[in-house]
């Protein structure tokens, strides 16, 4: 269906309706919601997935602004839609969990933090050296799959101070992290010190799993 | 409606367009076309008119230009805003000269400016900053309530999808009445003049050119990073300000001093009598400030 976020309007994919408590699939850098395939087989409720702004069947934004608080207002759209979901990220769109499920605690019981691309965004603090200009230089990074705006590449250029997430992270009802042995941001290890955030080691399939037992013990389903 | 005048606001001579990202950024110029270029950036919800008595002063020496940025003015609207975009349009302007340029910014250009110049240094000779110093230090309270803070912007975000144009107002009178409670300084016949060229009559009334999605802004910056940014700044700087207290300026010393602290080769001025639109209180003072500072 289609969503409207300010000028840019939105894909949102429903992929499982059903009753249950509901979920919200917020995808990577250069993604869309074509990798959550396999999520509705994993849940126990109705599944969504959002293609972002620049992403999927998503519009591109006019005049190329990306940035995760705007990824956030994508994400609250679609969560305005569903009404109470929780939340799993991947990549940037794990990031964009995080500010969400704390901007919004009353509607999200839980998020999901899984990795992908774009999940550590241009460090914790900005670099002064570089030039201002580098979030608007796709030749700087790998390429962006056809499709996706090449203006997207600024989501790997965003500073993500730890102090910034740990807010977010300490307002949130329930954070699960996703462990798998690799590299971790420094945003991503201040969110998982907040008293209410959980990490797992494992696969994909586990911590949905584990989102799932937290989100229908929360219960106030659709 | 006859378009308003003012003692000494000259009509720009020359207009045109620069694209950047994809947007019509709108320039408007002043001056010898041959002579060396001096590019203007305007504050916060102002356009490049802002700078009408004051570019005329500059043109007896300078090809002057003012633009409008993204959103303001007669630029066109875009789907988001930030500060790097910004930052963009400036260099996008100052890349059309085809000769390095001086950069003189008021308010959030003087940002603009400073960090174009950074960006940007090849194109960049000196830089004017009047009065764009940043915002003063979050509060504790502020920093603690970052989330609660981040609700809000997604309220605003949610509503901006029915309202992404302003309601018109029933005349002129009403835009000039909101201007001035902000900017109580500025006398009413400047007013006048700056408002016909910030607003537009339609069927339904006036209406403000300036993006209302401009308001719309949320991320980590914080104040504390002017400062590393400026100690990286290789053009020179005249750092500008009115002697006035104003609605939003001047910042006291002690919070301007240490932001100023690493710029390599800085000067400073004060202008009597001015609050913070300190070239439109005090044009011809500030003028002579910026020619004897600027390289010819």
């Amino acid at each position: 269906m289609r969503l409207r976020h300010a000028r840019t309007e939105l894909e949102l994919h429903e992929l499982s309706p059903r009753d249950g408590p509901a979920l919200l699939l917020l995808h990577a850098l250069g993604g869309s919601s074509a990798e959550w395939s396999e999520a509705p087989a994993l849940w126990p409720g109705p599944v969504f997935a959002l293609d972002f702004c620049g992403h999927g069947g998503s519009d591109w934004v006019r005049g190329g602004i990306y940035q995760p608080e705007m990824l956030a207002g994508d994400a609250d759209v679609a969560l305005a839609h569903v009404g109470v979901a929780a939340l799993a990220g991947a990549g940037v769109g794990a990031y964009v969990a995080l500010l969400l499920a704390g901007g919004r605690p009353e509607p999200v019981p839980a998020a999901l933090l899984l990795p992908g691309r774009g999940l550590a965004g241009g460090g914790p603090r900005p670099d002064f050296d570089r030039s201002m200009l580098t979030p608007f230089t796709p030749s700087a990074r790998p390429p962006l799959p056809a499709g996706c705006d090449p203006l997207c590449g600024a989501l790997e250029c965003d500073p993500r101070p730890p102090d910034y997430a740990a807010a977010f992270a300490a307002r949130a009802r329930r954070l699960v992290l996703l462990e798998d042995g690799d590299p971790r941001p420094p945003w991503w290890a201040a969110a998982q010190r907040a008293p209410t955030a959980e990490s797992l080691d494992g696969d994909v399939r586990r911590a949905l799993a584990r989102l799932a037992e937290i989100a229908t013990a929360h219960g106030g389903h659709r | 409606m006859v378009a308003p005048t003012f003692p000494g606001a000259v009509e720009p001579e020359r207009e045109r367009f620069v694209e950047s990202l994809g947007l019509r950024i709108h320039v408007v110029e002043w001056g010898d076309p041959a002579a060396p270029p001096v590019l203007l950036c305007h504050g916060f919800w102002d356009h490049a008119r802002s700078f009408a008595t004051l570019a005329p002063l500059l043109a007896e020496r300078f090809r002057v230009a003012a633009m409008d940025g993204s959103g303001h003015g007669d630029s066109d609207w875009a789907g988001a805003y930030m500060w790097a975009g910004h930052i963009h349009d400036v260099v996008a302007v100052l890349g059309s000269f085809g000769a390095p340029a001086h950069l003189v910014g008021h308010s959030m250009g003087g940002g603009h400016v400073t960090d174009a110049a950074r960006t940007a240094p090849e194109l960049v000779r000196q830089v004017v900053n009047i009065d764009g110093f940043g915002p003063p230090p979050l509060t504790p309270a502020e920093e603690a309530q970052v989330a609660e803070r981040f609700t809000g912007f997604l309220d605003q975000r949610r509503a901006a999808a029915s309202r992404l144009d302003w309601r018109p107002y029933p005349s002129l009178d009403h835009l000039i009445e909101r201007r001035r409670a902000q900017n109580p300084r500025l006398t009413p016949a400047w007013l006048r003049y700056f408002v016909f060229h910030a607003a537009r009559e339609t069927a339904a009334g006036w209406c403000w050119k300036a993006d209302p999605l401009l308001a719309h802004g949320f991320g980590p910056w914080r104040p504390d990073w002017i400062a590393p940014g400026y100690a990286r700044l290789r053009a020179p700087m005249l750092a500008v300000v009115g002697s006035e207290d104003d609605t939003w300026g001047p910042l006291p010393d002690a919070i301007i001093g240490p932001r100023l602290a690493g710029v390599a080769r800085l000067e400073r001025a004060t202008i009597a009598g001015a609050g913070h639109f300190v070239h439109v209180e005090r044009p011809r003072e500030t003028a002579r400030a910026i020619l004897d500072y600027l390289e010819p």
